[in-house]
């Protein structure tokens, strides 16, 4: 076995994680026995040929979706142990996510929108921190505006505020930048890097642009459901070199 | 609720306007009958009350006869002696005694034809306005002699009579020609509530009235500062216990409850209507709500995700509903008032002059209008809800894994039980009829709301093979719809959703099913009334009036004496007790035996003559009667006859179940005679034509009597019939009219679901034409599925009604194979007309832009 405790500073972790689709002749292991822990304060990028299991991944530790076998942690908490309702807490507390397009509730504005996980909580809004997280992605001055009225850059930046404004444990980005030119992307990756950076925020990225995962601390590498390689402190040179072979 | 779910739910409404909009008309016109009911019975009631009260003026206590057991609406009481009057005046406290005669009389309008009313035509005895009775005059004075009348003036308005003018009256005595002397009106008001009323100075009342010393009864006024009670006391020493004292505002208050119960019937048929609309729309709710979720999805998922939970999901949805359902239950309130206005006005039109009343809008109105507007729509969502609230969190990234959809065999399981618990409530309410009529329609009405909501689970499972099948017959089975591109298209996209479909298709379900049940039990009553009336009825001539009371017994007296004619009898109508229980007693002339076949199948017709009675087959066997056993008839005036059954009968269709001879209903009862029907024949000899030129001279006199043969009569009953059946389809229509708007707004919801989709059609050559057409046949796909759907419930639940139907009424089925395929024609047409807007809404898209939606 590989098996390895998850250290007491991962944001997340997955032990020994399995997820099959399927039954029988039609089964397809997305995950297979994948282990592998996220550093706090850490900016991860996780990487893979399509259908190689990563957005599983991600959305098992995000507990969106649940594993056939093992268990997967946010912040020390068995996820497998907990009903909808406390996994509903879990994600409006501990978790944050960006996804690669509609993130918004078309019906509220932006400022409603980065709130909105706060609100549905109950919790007060910490002005001084939600004027931080606003002016870090530059949106003071649209505010009011509702998403139909916004480009998509700046619609993933409403998503990147809403994200940080609960401040929770770890956020989750699948595949921010793609839907985005590359100059709003640039901009999107800038923020989640100043966000890890100077913030002291984790963030794990699913993304298949080495350009993108270049900004991360770390790259996980997945491939046929198993965690095959990883780098730190990649360039995106060093990251497309990576894919190359495991694309061949 | 927290506020971010408020907010959700408001912004949600707000984005969603015109598909809300359509939802809540559905709802608004349920809403609309139900408050409507309540806000007219009230008006009218309340108009009613007062008019009653104003006409009952400075009558304090009123002398008249008991009666032993029912209510104003069906009393006849025994008349009083005038000559009472003496005995009550001299009482300590009265001030003054009037003599009340109210009989019918019919004012002939100038042109010889008798004026059309929708309430009673009086006639009646006045002593001016100085009388007790609340009537005051208007214009010139009260009538003074033997030749004079004052009208109400809207009756002599409508006639077009004018002060001075020779007026024809027609009274029980026959015609009589008196000089209009005055105008007569109710408090501020120029009419009496749709009656005409005609009033004669009491010695005129008293011959041309037929009262001959009698009078109804007798008003009392009182000195002042006299005690009520004491006068009534007063009053009571000098009278036998034959008759009895009353307040007069009790008086008042039972005529006006008579017309109430009248009223509040009509309510009843209006909240039955409502139910059926409300029923229908809470479908439309439901499927507007389903499909609002799935387009929905990525949205609610994504609330999960970023830590919505469930039930916050749950309430946004339930609260989206409660706004739809307040809103609709607010223009629901308005537009009862505009169906109370209405209905009021449809009734001023035909003549009634409904008095003019302010519409009363009570807590209770409201309060029922808001029950059944939120909670229907509430309701209606409740499941759309429940589904939205079990949407994973992942489907914002992965839509393709938004619902896990009921198993179909679990839903072929539910919904069989449904059927089959609705198909055994349907028979214990048709057919085991326990707890009588609150039983019957209690479990039969449940019965049958299972059954469509059964029947609508169900058809999810065949919407697509019932659609593949539809397309490849419609609009020929030589040229189907599958032939063309359009066609195609519409077809597979009516498959492609089969719950949609289903869902769509039940609301048109329900209405057709209702119009085929209605069809075919009316097809059967009518063949049967056919069937019964050649096999039953002799007569060569019927008599009947289109009055309020029926026709003056003086008829029949002067038809008896026409020699062109053979056997005359009237038949009576009067009200008894049998076994404890209300019947109603036929009273004929021996000579009825030979004009109308009741089928004798013990003793004979004759029997009548003896004073015995003859009894229908049915009661008799319920209270094990037989030629030769005693039956105790209590009258209502309290007397109680014991008569012999002289025969048994099978045919009760124009006879009723029981019969007595005239003799012994006018030596039980004194009260005034009124024939409901005339039979006659004509003498031996005599020809057709000689003999209804002698009735139509008599009949002159008596202007409401319409003197029928065979053929007439049986075409007047059919189109009274038919009359009723109208109202039914008309109510039915509107029913018809929201599952269009269902029809309607599921196909612009697809169109808007589809815009990418239809945006490549057009990018690859498909033209605005053609996608018009495609959206066009999906809707008829649909509507014809929900026809034939509503066609195969309605049949057999209208064969299982007329089975269920005493034979009396039903004795044969029938089923109007024409009506059918008018329906299911017709549903072609509500596919159409419900694809006008989707299919131009289609066809306007642009696009490039079509195209690039997400």
């Amino acid at each position: 076995m590989t098996s390895t405790t998850p250290t007491l500073v991962a944001a997340a972790a997955a032990l020994n994680a399995s997820k099959i689709y399927g039954k029988d002749d039609s089964e397809v292991r997305a995950l297979d026995n994948v282990t592998v822990d996220f550093a706090e304060g850490q900016f991860t990028a996780i990487m893979g040929p399509s259908g190689s299991g990563k957005s599983t991944l991600m959305h098992c530790l995000a507990g969106l979706d649940t594993l056939t076998s093992g268990k997967v942690f946010v912040d020390g908490t068995d996820l497998s142990g907990l009903n909808d309702r406390e996994l509903t807490v879990l994600r409006r507390e501990q978790v944050g996510f960006i996804f690669q397009a509609y993130n918004l509730i078309p019906t509220l504005t932006a400022l409603e929108n980065i709130t909105l996980p706060l609100d549905l909580g109950g919790v007060d809004v910490d002005q001084a921190w939600l004027n931080e997280v606003v002016s870090a992605v530059k949106m003071e001055s649209r505010l009011t505006h509702r998403p139909s009225e916004l480009s998509g850059g700046q619609q993933q930046r409403v998503a990147v505020a809403r994200a940080l404004a609960s401040r929770p444990k770890i956020i989750f980005a699948d595949e921010p930048t793609g839907n985005l030119d590359s100059r709003s992307g640039a901009e999107i990756l800038a923020f989640m890097r100043h966000a890890v950076s100077d913030l002291g925020q984790t963030i794990v990225m699913v993304t298949h642009d080495p350009v993108a995962a270049a900004y991360a601390d770390r790259v996980v590498f997945l491939a046929d459901g198993k965690v095959v390689d990883e780098i730190t402190s990649p360039t995106s040179e060093q990251v497309l070199d990576r894919m190359k072979k495991l694309g061949s | 609720m927290s506020s971010p779910v408020i907010r959700l739910t408001l912004r949600g409404v707000l984005a969603r306007k015109f598909r809300i909009l359509l939802t809540v008309f559905a709802i608004v016109s349920g809403v609309a009958f139900v408050s409507g009911a309540f806000m007219l019975t009230d008006s009218v009631k309340t108009a009613i009350n007062s008019l009653f009260e104003e006409l009952r003026g400075d009558i304090a206590l009123e002398v008249r006869t008991p009666i032993a057991f029912g209510d104003e609406a069906t009393a006849k009481r025994d008349p009083v002696p005038a000559a009472l009057v003496s005995g009550i005046a001299a009482v300590p406290g009265v001030s003054s005694v009037e003599v009340n005669i109210i009989r019918e009389s019919t004012i002939v309008k100038p042109d010889g034809k008798p004026l059309k009313t929708s309430g009673p035509a009086f006639g009646i005895s006045w002593l001016g306005q100085d009388g007790l009775d609340g009537r005051t005059i208007l214009d010139g004075r009260e009538a003074r002699g033997p030749g004079e009348v004052a009208i109400d003036k809207a009756s002599a308005k409508r006639a077009g009579y004018v002060l001075g003018d020779k007026v024809t009256v027609v009274g029980p005595t026959g015609k009589g020609e008196f000089t209009l002397v005055g105008l007569t009106g109710t408090g501020d008001t120029s009419g009496g509530g749709g009656a005409s009323v005609c009033a004669f100075d009491p010695a005129t009342a008293n011959t041309f009235l037929g009262a001959e010393g009698l009078a109804d009864s007798i008003y009392v006024g009182l000195e002042k500062g006299a005690s009520r009670s004491t006068v009534q006391k007063g009053i009571a020493t000098v009278l036998t216990s034959k008759y009895e004292v009353i307040p007069g505002e009790q008086s008042a208050k039972e005529t006006a409850g008579a017309i109430n119960d009248i009223i509040d019937i009509f309510g009843k048929l209006l909240l039955g209507f409502a139910a059926i609309s409300l029923f229908v729309s809470a479908f439309l709710i439901f499927n507007t709500f389903a499909i609002i979720i799935s387009q929905r999805l990525r949205e609610l998922a994504l609330l999960r995700a970023i830590g919505a939970s469930s039930r916050q999901i749950r309430l946004m949805i339930l609260g989206e509903a409660l706004i739809i359902g307040v809103i609709a239950t607010a223009f629901g309130i308005l537009g009862g008032v505009g169906v109370s206005k209405g209905i009021t006005a449809l009734f001023n039109a035909t003549g009634a002059a409904f008095p003019s009343a302010t519409i009363t809008i009570s807590t209770r109105t409201i309060l029922a209008s808001l029950f059944v507007g939120i909670g229907v729509t509430v309701t209606a969502a409740m499941v759309p809800a429940l589904r939205a609230s079990k949407i994973p969190p992942v489907a914002a990234m992965r839509p393709e894994m938004g619902f896990t959809a009921l198993q179909r065999s679990k839903r072929l399981f539910a919904g069989a039980a449904t059927l089959l618990a609705a198909i055994a409530l349907l028979c214990i309410g048709l057919f085991v009829q326990p707890g009588g009529a609150i039983g019957i329609l209690g479990a039969s009405g449940l019965g049958a709301i299972l059954l469509f909501l059964g029947v609508a689970s169900l058809s999810t499972s065949f919407a697509a093979p019932m659609s593949a099948a539809i397309s490849r017959i419609l609009p020929f089975p030589i040229w189907p719809m599958t032939r063309s591109v359009a066609g195609r298209l519409a077809s597979r996209n009516a498959q492609r959703t089969p719950r949609r479909t289903a869902t769509t298709a039940s609301a048109l379900m329900i209405g057709l099913a209702l119009v085929s049940t209605v069809a075919v039990i009316a097809a059967s009553v009518q063949k049967s009334f056919k069937d019964r009336l050649q096999g039953s009825v002799t007569a060569d001539y019927y008599v009947t009036s289109d009055g309020f009371q029926g026709l003056p017994p003086a008829f029949a007296e002067k038809l008896a004496v026409l020699p062109e004619l053979g056997e005359v009898s009237p038949f009576r109508i009067s009200t008894a007790q049998i076994n404890g229980e209300s019947k109603q007693i036929g009273a004929v002339n021996v000579e009825m035996g030979d004009i109308v076949n009741v089928k004798l199948t013990s003793g004979s017709f004759a029997a009548l003559g003896k004073g015995q009675i003859l009894v229908h087959r049915d009661p008799a066997r319920d209270l094990a009667l037989s030629v030769g056993s005693s039956v105790a008839v209590t009258w209502q005036n309290g007397t109680t006859s014991n008569l012999t059954v002289g025969g048994v009968y099978n045919d009760s269709s124009i006879a009723g179940n029981w019969l007595v001879s005239i003799d012994v209903l006018s030596q039980a009862s004194t009260a005034p005679p009124v024939d409901f029907f005339i039979g006659a024949k004509i003498a031996d000899g005599v020809s057709i034509e000689t003999a209804r030129i002698a009735v139509d001279k008599v009949a002159e006199e008596f202007p409401s009597a319409q003197v029928q043969d065979q053929a007439e009569f049986q075409k007047s009953q059919e189109d009274q019939l038919n009359q009723l059946l109208f109202i039914v389809y008309c109510l039915l229509i509107f029913a018809i009219g929201i599952a269009v708007l269902g029809i309607a707004n599921t196909m612009a919801l697809s169109v808007y679901e589809r815009t990418r989709e239809f945006g490549l059609l057009r990018a690859v050559g498909m033209s605005k034409r053609h996608l018009k057409r495609s959206v066009r046949w999906e809707a008829i796909i649909v509507s014809v599925f929900g026809a034939t759907l509503g066609v195969a419930v309605g049949v057999p639940l209208g064969i299982a009604v007329s089975i269920a139907l005493p034979e009396s009424f039903v004795n044969g089925i029938q089923i109007p194979i024409n009506t059918i395929v008018v329906v299911l024609l017709a549903s072609i047409v509500v596919g159409i007309i419900a694809a006008i807007g989707p299919a131009r809404r289609a066809a306007k898209l642009d696009v490039l832009e079509a195209i690039s939606a997400i």
